[in-house]
């Protein structure tokens, strides 16, 4: 028995550790776009034009990153710090930001200390200094006023490609902007429906095809263990009416109660003497008569002291 | 004496009568219709009443710009509409009947189940009729969930597909759910012989508690996995039964079932009832939803009584089942399965399908959770 509890642990713990847990936390943000010479693009609050480094947030819910840090040395990750203090420092659910890059930070959170160059790396640090979150290169061809960006891929739009010289869209959304909603695409590509009600219906089915089955897997077993070395033997009700009489009685209680009343008596009622045996429902307390004496007569005269 | 009548005309101005239109005048009828037919004839007085009165409150007419209305931001209706518009009463009327419904039937006969995802038949049935009518695949999915006859699964879900159309869906829902005597029992006689009617079902087994906890993590954990969207619904909904059934959580479960599911009902039906105003609720679109919701149900109801008539080609001696069960495959607790007791009494009072029928009732809610949670998948 102890051995069985210890495997089952030890599934669980395995199942725990395979599953891809995600949480909205600094982890979750991505350097999406750089571009490094920036002639005619963005500029910043003081009317300069600098190079910029976009951080998005690939979750669905507001991350912090105050504390974090950006570099472009591998050397050196602390390179710019992101003020811990500056409670403005939060990304919206897949919404983004922009660092200008011009080399000094004096200019505000959103400024950092060192200008990009073409063939270095940049990193986004985690507030611990030493985990680096993610990375983008910058090619050394990468031309004036594009950018290298990341784009996302796939259904859950949580992976990215690379793209280089691409069209700068800072502070956008890399991907495609004028993106359809589900319904627009299922109108496209199952116009009639049916498709969708056919896998719809299917998995219905499906689930509930699955529970059946594994209860009643769950109920033979259970039944066994019951049954097996006649440890627990069901007891018939002694006097009790038939499962019909219980149910009219329900139905006589609809009138006086209420539906939900009447069906709750119905199903306990008949499942009480159709498996005669009471089950161990929960808050159920049966009371039986044992004789005390407490009320017995003789026991409240006075006793008299025998001569 | 001038400036008297200026007051009095102002005064009027700001009055219900002033500003009064038939549309609203008809809403305000409904609303009374609601009531009436709640406390006369009891049909689902619980949802029927604060619906009815929402209606009136929704519509009495009034000088925009109090900030009272339930859709001007701020107001105290509008704070109290969040639950419904944010989709998080439902799963809480979720949680109440999770810890007050005994899973036992189904338990003792999970092949039942399946009648329970027969009926969801009516849903995508709805669905295609809607989209056939012109509606954009969420809205038609929003329209197509009242035929699981759950009201909350159905605000819950046009609240995440079709925000815009929810008061009438969930009006909708609500109301049929009321009918369902009504609604079900001539399909049941159109489509069943009296040899069927008459079929006698085994007793089920009895369920012990190890079962009854094992079910409600084992069914969420299936079908969360398979449907993870339908996570709110059968979250709640297992959570609430694990409450009840653990036997440790007495004063949750009792707080879940009580006061917690009476204060959301009481919330739920009163601001869905407010949000039927004249002007966004009275519209052809209303009369097409109230339409398809009727024939969501019809298919719901013929695709369960259907489905048991033809499983039954394959069943042998007393593992047949009473095709005046199947109806009850849609998730209208106790109210369908009370049909088919009714009915199958009818034409033999001495045999009692209620029990029978309680099985796929409750497999019917897991089905339409799970049914919302593929819609919501797939069109969210």
């Amino acid at each position: 028995m102890k051995r069985n509890r210890l495997i089952l642990a030890a599934l669980l713990l395995a199942a725990t550790a395979a599953l891809p847990l995600r949480a909205q936390n600094p982890t979750d943000l991505r350097i999406s776009e750089i571009l490094v010479e920036n002639t005619k693009g963005l500029t910043d609050d003081y009317g300069e034009r600098n190079g910029w480094i976009e951080v998005f947030n690939n979750s669905n819910g507001t991350v912090r990153f105050a504390g974090c840090y950006l570099s472009d040395d591998p050397a050196d990750l602390k390179k710019y710090h992101i003020p811990s203090t500056d409670r403005s420092t939060a990304v919206g659910p897949r919404q983004s930001v922009v660092f200008y890059a011009g080399g000094d930070a004096s200019k505000g959170t959103y400024y950092t200390n060192f200008k990009l160059r073409r063939g270095t790396t940049v990193y986004l640090v985690s507030n611990d200094g030493r985990t680096v979150i993610d990375c983008l290169e910058i090619p050394a061809n990468l031309e004036a006023d594009k950018s290298v960006m990341k784009v996302p891929v796939g259904i859950k739009a949580m992976d990215f490609q690379v793209k280089e010289n691409a069209v700068p869209t800072p502070g956008a959304y890399n991907g495609d902007v004028d993106a359809k909603t589900k319904s627009q695409i299922m109108k496209e590509k199952d116009p009639t429906g049916l498709v969708l009600v056919l896998i719809s219906v299917s998995t219905v089915f499906l689930s509930l095809t699955i529970l059946a089955f594994v209860f009643g897997w769950i109920g033979k077993t259970s039944q066994r263990m019951l049954d097996g070395g006649g440890k627990k033997k069901r007891r018939k009700a002694a006097g009790a009416p038939s499962p019909e009489v219980a149910t009219a009685i329900a139905m006589a209680l609809d009138q006086e109660l209420g539906g939900e009343t009447y069906a709750a008596i119905a199903l306990a009622l008949h499942q009480y003497l159709a498996s005669a045996c009471h089950d161990t429902e929960t808050y159920r307390l049966t009371i039986r008569h044992a004789a005390s004496g407490w009320n017995n007569k003789v026991l409240n005269f006075r006793q008299l002291p025998k001569k | 004496m001038e400036t008297i009548i200026d007051s009095l005309v102002q005064f009027w101005n700001f009055t219900g009568f002033a500003n009064a239109s038939w549309q609203n005048l008809v809403m305000i009828l409904i609303g009374i219709i609601f009531i009436t037919i709640a406390i006369w004839k009891e049909w689902e007085p619980l949802l029927l009443v604060p619906i009815g009165f929402g209606m009136i409150i929704g519509n009495i007419p009034m000088f925009p710009g109090l900030n009272i209305g339930i859709y001007e931001d701020g107001s105290v209706l509008n704070t109290l509409y969040q639950g419904v518009k944010q989709g998080w009463y439902p799963p809480l009327i979720f949680l109440g009947i999770g810890a007050m419904t005994d899973f036992s039937a189904l338990i003792s006969q999970p092949r039942l189940l399946l009648i329970g995802a027969a009926a969801q038949v009516g849903i995508f049935g709805a669905y295609l009729l809607a989209l056939l009518l012109g509606f954009d695949p969420n809205q038609a999915g929003a329209i197509g969930i009242i035929g699981g006859a759950d009201g909350p699964t159905a605000i819950f879900l046009s609240s995440q597909l079709a925000p815009d159309l929810m008061g009438a869906i969930a009006v909708s829902a609500y109301s049929y759910m009321a009918l369902v005597p009504v609604i079900q029992r001539p399909i049941m006689l159109a489509l069943t012989t009296k040899k069927e009617r008459l079929i006698r079902m085994p007793a089920p087994r009895a369920v012990s508690q190890k079962e009854k906890i094992i079910f409600p993590v084992v069914g969420f954990l299936l079908t969360a996995f398979i449907v993870p969207s339908g996570l709110p619904l059968l979250g709640m909904l297992f959570f609430g039964n694990l409450l009840k059934e653990s036997g440790v959580t007495r004063r949750l479960a009792e707080t879940a079932r009580g006061p917690l599911i009476d204060v959301v009902t009481t919330l739920i039906g009163l601001t869905v009832g407010a949000s039927t105003q004249a002007d966004k609720f009275l519209s052809a679109t209303s009369i097409k939803i109230f339409g398809l919701g009727l024939l969501s149900f019809v298919i719901a109801t013929t695709s369960g009584v259907l489905f048991v008539k033809f499983w039954n080609l394959f069943l042998k001696g007393n593992r047949k089942i009473n095709p005046l069960i199947g109806n009850a495959g849609v998730s209208a607790v106790p109210d369908s399965a009370r049909v088919s007791e009714v009915v199958g009494r009818e034409f033999d009072p001495s045999n009692h399908l209620l029990m029978h029928a309680m099985g796929p009732n409750v497999a019917g809610v897991i089905g339409s959770a799970v049914a919302a949670g593929i819609l919501l998948g797939f069109l969210g």
